[in-house]
This record gives structure tokens, sequence and C-alpha cells, in this order.
């Protein structure tokens, strides 16, 4: 039997196609999970509701300007169970938060699963690992 | 030539063992942070699924299959799946008219793929079946009695079950209102739509989940769906997870319609 590299490679390959599911999230076709992004800002409100808990952040642009980011969540009873509670973010919180921002180039994201986290000021992490 | 087959199968293996890392470390990212149940030698309690349960997975909700295990459908469910547009999987796209954005109740079987726990509890003549998602509920009978006839339709049918042996609980249902979704990338089905589901204990920790959708005025084969995992979560509770609709239409004018290209809404 000769060495195969192509054979090898298929058989790798395959094996990725197996993994892949996964590893992605197949979350909402808004967003692009493929780039996710972190941006900076003022906390301008934290909404804690169900079914999608949602985070208000201010945020400058390249000119300085500032705009409103509206990043979508997880539900209460997820973010509790990632001992978040309904005041882990408040209006005034400096942070950054990891997002998969909207396709369509609006500043809106999704920070919802486990590729998402929000830094704090004094270093402290919020994440949502488990559902 | 030894040599090369040897030198082969090194690469081929240590690709698998990376592979497999890789696929453990991200399939248990979901289920790690709980707290440790009883090992799963110990003994599991006969004729009783009691207690807090989670689906295995990536976080996300589930599709009932994959497309390609999907049978063909009739002309009147490409219709309507033709009409459905999803947020989720191949034809997924922004905005769409999946109906739970409308906080239209999920439904059976679609809300068993949601990632979130349930409960089982087991009172006399039924095992009720408690989702945080929706908090919602229903009852399986297992007095003995069949499926009535002639059910009105109903988010989540009518379900009757037995014991197989003392660790698998088979159950039975239809009555169905047939505007829900099998899943979050479509697919319908009817008020005729029979399910059968077999659960599975194999384990004190552990409920091999099957599921069959018997519905041949929607499509040419009956659906057998992947085996799926639910794990005890001995500490777990059941959360609030309504569709709380002031709150979900504000989400969506704030969130859903600004993410949406304007051609989709």
């Amino acid at each position: 039997m000769k060495f195969k590299p192509a054979r090898s490679f298929l058989f790798i390959a395959g094996l990725l196609l197996i993994c892949a599911p996964l590893r992605a999230h197949h979350g909402n076709s808004a967003y692009d999970e493929e780039h996710w992004i972190t941006i900076s800002g003022t906390v301008t409100e934290f909404v804690w509701a169900n079914p999608h808990c949602q985070i208000f952040l201010d945020v400058k642009d390249d000119k300085g300007a500032l705009v409103n980011w509206a990043i979508e969540s997880q539900s209460p009873g997820i973010l509790r169970r990632n001992n978040w509670t309904r005041t882990s973010v408040k209006t005034g919180d400096q942070i950054s938060i990891t997002l998969a921002p909207a396709k369509n180039g609006a500043p809106v994201g999704f920070s919802g699963n486990q590729s998402g986290k929000i830094v704090f000021a004094d270093g402290h992490i919020l994440k949502i690992d488990i559902r | 030539m030894r040599g090369c087959t040897r030198f082969s199968w090194t690469y081929s293996l240590t690709g698998l063992a990376l592979l497999l890392i890789v696929c453990a470390t991200t399939s248990a990212q979901n289920a790690a942070p709980h707290a440790a149940s009883k090992a799963a030698s110990t003994p599991a309690p006969k004729r009783d699924l009691s207690g807090v349960w989670q689906l295995q997975g990536d976080g996300s909700q589930q599709p009932i299959a994959p497309d390609a295990d999907m049978p063909p459908m009739t002309p009147w469910a490409k219709a309507k799946f033709d009409a459905e547009k999803p947020g989720y999987g191949a034809r997924g796209a922004a905005g769409g008219n999946d109906p739970i954005l409308q906080c239209d109740p999920i439904g059976f079987p679609r809300i068993m793929m949601m990632p979130t726990p349930l409960e089982f509890l087991q009172v006399s003549g039924r095992v009720l079946q408690f989702w945080e998602r929706e908090h919602e509920w229903r009852p399986i009978w297992v007095d003995g009695r069949s499926l009535p006839e002639d059910l009105d339709p109903a988010w989540y049918g009518y379900a009757v079950g037995h014991w197989e042996g003392d660790y698998t609980l088979v159950v039975e249902s239809t009555g169905f209102r047939e505007s829900t979704w099998l899943g979050p990338t479509g697919y319908p089905h009817s008020e005729n739509m029979h399910i059968t589901e077999r659960y599975n204990r194999v384990d004190h920790d552990t409920i091999i989940y099957d599921l069959t959708i018997s519905d041949p005025k929607a499509y040419a084969k009956t659906i057998v769906t992947p085996h799926r995992t639910l794990k005890l979560k001995p500490t777990g509770e059941i959360a609030e997870y309504p569709c709380v609709w002031t709150e979900e239409n504000s989400f969506t004018k704030r969130i859903r319609e600004p993410a949406t290209p304007k051609n989709n809404q």
C-alpha cells in the first residue's frame, strides 16, 4: 500500500466536516457570526426582559460622533444561570463587548453565546457559556 | 512501502486525535459548568424520568433533522415550505416569517429542540413535561388509555405513553395545529401528524431521545430524526422564559428590524 497524501487529506477533510456542525452556532441569520468584533463605550440601557435581554451602548465612531449600538443577549433565565443579574450591567458602565455585528451594517449586534463577552473597566468579565 | 503506510496512518490518526479534542472541547462548552451529577454507573431508577434534563448540542435550537434526511414533500407541503422564510439554516435570512417571532406558541415537537432545560414530573397516571422555553407543559397519559379519535388541533397535541421494560418511555401523540413549524429551519406538517418518541434512559444521567414523524399528507415517508442526548441536571432549575408580546414587540422595533434589510421586513 502506497502513501497516498490525497487519501489522508480527504480523510481529515471529512472529519472536519463532521466537526463543523458542533462548532457552528447557527445563529440568527441577521448577524455575521463569522466575524465577531469588540466595541467599547458607555452603557445607556440594560433591558432585562423575556425572551431577549438587550444592552444599549454609546460608542464613538471613526469621526468621534456617538453611535448608540443595540445588542441582543439571552433570556433572564439563561443569564442567571451564567451568574448575571438584572443589575450586572448598569447605565453609565464603561464596557467592552464582543458581538457578531448585523450583516446590513446597522449598529446592532448579537452577544448571546459563548463567543460573546463583556469586559468591565475593573477587569471583571460576564460571559454566556451555558443555556 | 510499509513505512509509507505507517506514515500515512500516523498522520491520519494524529489528525483524528486533534479533531476529536476540538470536537469534545466545543461540545462540552454547553454542559461543563453544571455541577457534577451521580456517576453514570449509579443505577437509574426504574420507570422514572423525574428531574431536570437538557438537550446536548452547541447551544442553539436544532432543526428537526438535517435537510438531507428529510423525505420528499407532497405538493401540499412543498407549497407551505416555499412560503416559509426561516431565520436559520440553508434558507435562513434576516427577518422572515417564523411564527415564533410573533410569540405564537413554539408547539410540539419543536419545543424539544430547544437548548434550555425541561423537567419531567411523574404523578398518578401521567408523566408531565415542563419546558423552560415558553414556561409551557404537556401531560403524557400513561394510564393505559388510547389516543382519542377526532381531536381538536392543539399546539402541543395529545400524548399517551407506555413503558417498554423499565427504562424506555414510548410516547404516541397526535392532534396538532398545523400552523407550527417542525423546527427553526422551517418544514411544515399537517393536522394528521403522528409522532412516536422514545425516551431511553441508558444510564442514570442520560436519555437517548428518538423521534419519528408520520404525516402522509405532508411527506412521502416517515421522518426519522437523529439520535439526541438529554443529560440530567441534578441542580437544575426551570426558569421563566415566556415570549412576552410587549417585550418581543419592543425588541423587534429596537433590534430585529434595524438588523433586517428593508426588502425582508
